[in-house]
């Protein structure tokens, strides 16, 4: 291009600098559009991801399958010993089915007879990894689902055992999953047997801390956190995964999905929750039409009652 | 150079960008999703200044502008910010790309280096500056320091395989012009 450093050219300099000049303009009117109207931006972000990577798929799915073969090859060097091992799992794995199966038919007699309503609406679709991040600061993973599929923002995702993160960022046909160890990643939990509420914070390592701990001395090693549904973003009740002390005494808790392998991802259909924000009204007793006398003395009796009760 | 198809400045054009692509398909494919212990380096920097300092010709800046863009869309990064630190930092180094022909190439290395440090340097400023979430210092510093340890590899790489070196001095292009 600038071919100025002998005398030829010289009228190239100027052109190249107003290039330059430009470039630099654009780029710090995208920088300053971006931090002042993000959500904008990561849309058109979102559409562009979706344009650009599922032309790479014919080559991404291949690749990382062939990928995946040569590393699972070295384990059949100990294929031995690794079947021995997997016999003796999974007869433990029978007794448990048995003893879950068992329990799976009390507890659906019990709620049948308590007459508990569960949510009817969580469905989910399913959705193939087809790329990740591509930079060590930022753990997310791209799913071959999007808007064509009705999946929105914010939205839960797991693996077949735990949750994984939440949708953010749909294209037409893909959709970025924030994972539960990103450093943006904030999620409301609950820890099981104590009940404690606490926040699970990703920070870019394998096990995210609990942040906002009300009281940790209640909370050990071992217990399982769930998703509490504060917020009302995520349903409540699905598994993370179990407390952990990590190395610097901080709490943190070890996930319950398989982050090492995630290729198909469930997608929680989730509904808003509904909010009620009718302080109810008062209850007046049906009187029949009586267009002569006082009324009758039980309705007037039952008028407080139901007062008291909507009090 | 030898006159043949791979002679033309438009064929390493496209070799550049070609070179890019397959190493954002290599980074995004999810092999792993676990968070990485170490950043690997960042390979598209030393590419762009290695080739810039050779041939300035073969990476335009609008090339340089439409790869970076790309990667920042990609890569999840605040887009323009690190394309435009880049820009700055390979027109710093074209403006001296004949200085560095008669430099040995220990002290490119270090000019090069030095022009990395101060890249980094200004992003995490600006991006202070804006108040914008960013990652902690130390695991950006190990991926700038990794990528200024992989420079003298890609420079041997973009020589041997692809033919990329300084020109001679009185040295012509297909065209007849110096270069």
């Amino acid at each position: 291009m600038a071919k100025d450093r002998y005398g030829q050219e010289d009228y190239s300099r100027p052109i190249r600098r107003v290039l330059i000049g430009t470039l630099v303009v654009i780029l710090l009117a995208l920088f300053g559009l971006w931090r002042i109207d993000s959500p904008r931006v990561e849309r058109f972000r979102a559409a562009l991801v979706d344009t650009v990577v599922p032309s790479f798929d014919w080559a991404l799915v291949p690749v990382t399958k062939a990928a995946e073969m040569i590393e699972s090859f070295h384990s059949y060097t100990r294929i031995y010993e690794q079947n021995q091992e997997l016999r003796r799992e999974l007869q433990q794995m029978k007794a448990w089915k048995e003893a879950a199966l068992q329990l799976e038919q009390k507890n659906a007699k019990l709620l049948d007879l308590n007459k508990v309503r569960l949510d009817p609406q969580l469905t989910h679709i399913t959705g193939v990894v087809l790329a990740d991040s591509g930079s060590p600061f930022r753990q997310s993973v791209l799913l071959n689902v999007g808007a064509r599929d009705g999946i929105r923002d914010g939205w839960a995702t797991m693996d077949g055992l735990g949750l994984v993160g939440r949708i953010s960022g749909v294209g037409q046909t893909t959709s970025r999953v924030i994972l539960l160890t990103d450093a943006n990643s904030r999620i409301p939990v609950t820890i099981q047997p104590s009940g404690q509420k606490a926040l699970l914070a990703g920070d870019n390592s394998i096990l995210p801390p609990l942040d906002f701990l009300e009281n940790p001395g209640l909370v050990r090693p071992g217990d399982s956190v769930i998703t509490s549904g504060d917020g009302g973003v995520f349903p409540a009740g699905l598994l993370v995964g179990q407390v952990a002390q990590g190395s610097d005494r901080r709490l943190r808790v070890r996930l319950a999905a398989d982050y090492e392998r995630l290729d198909f991802l469930r997608v929680l259909r989730s509904r808003p929750t509904e909010i009620i924000t009718d302080p109810g009204s008062l209850i007046e007793p049906f009187r029949p039409p009586q267009p002569y006398g006082p009324p009758p003395p039980p309705a007037a009796e039952a008028a407080p009652v139901a007062g008291g009760g909507n009090g | 150079m030898a006159e043949g198809p791979l002679s033309g400045v438009w064929t390493h054009r496209g070799l550049f960008a070609g070179l890019v692509s397959f190493w954002l398909f290599l980074r995004i494919l999810p092999l792993s999703t676990l968070p990485a212990g170490w950043p690997g380096p960042d390979l598209l920097v030393c590419l762009t200044f290695a080739w810039v300092l050779r041939r300035p010709d073969y990476v335009p800046a609008l090339l340089i502008f439409a790869v970076f863009l790309l990667e920042d869309m990609l890569t999840m990064r605040p887009p323009g910010l690190w394309t435009l630190i880049v820009l700055l930092g390979s027109e710093f180094l074209r403006n001296r790309e004949l200085l560095t022909r008669q430099l040995p190439f220990a002290l490119e290395w270090v000019m090069v280096a030095a022009v990395i440090l101060l890249m980094l340097l200004a992003q995490r400023l600006v991006m202070s500056i804006v108040m914008a979430e960013q990652t902690s210092f130390g695991f950006a510093f190990v991926q700038i320091v990794l990528t200024i340890l992989c420079y003298p590899l890609v420079v041997a790489v973009s020589r041997l395989a692809f033919g990329i070196r300084k020109a001679a001095t009185g040295e012509m292009d297909a065209r007849g012009r110096r270069l």
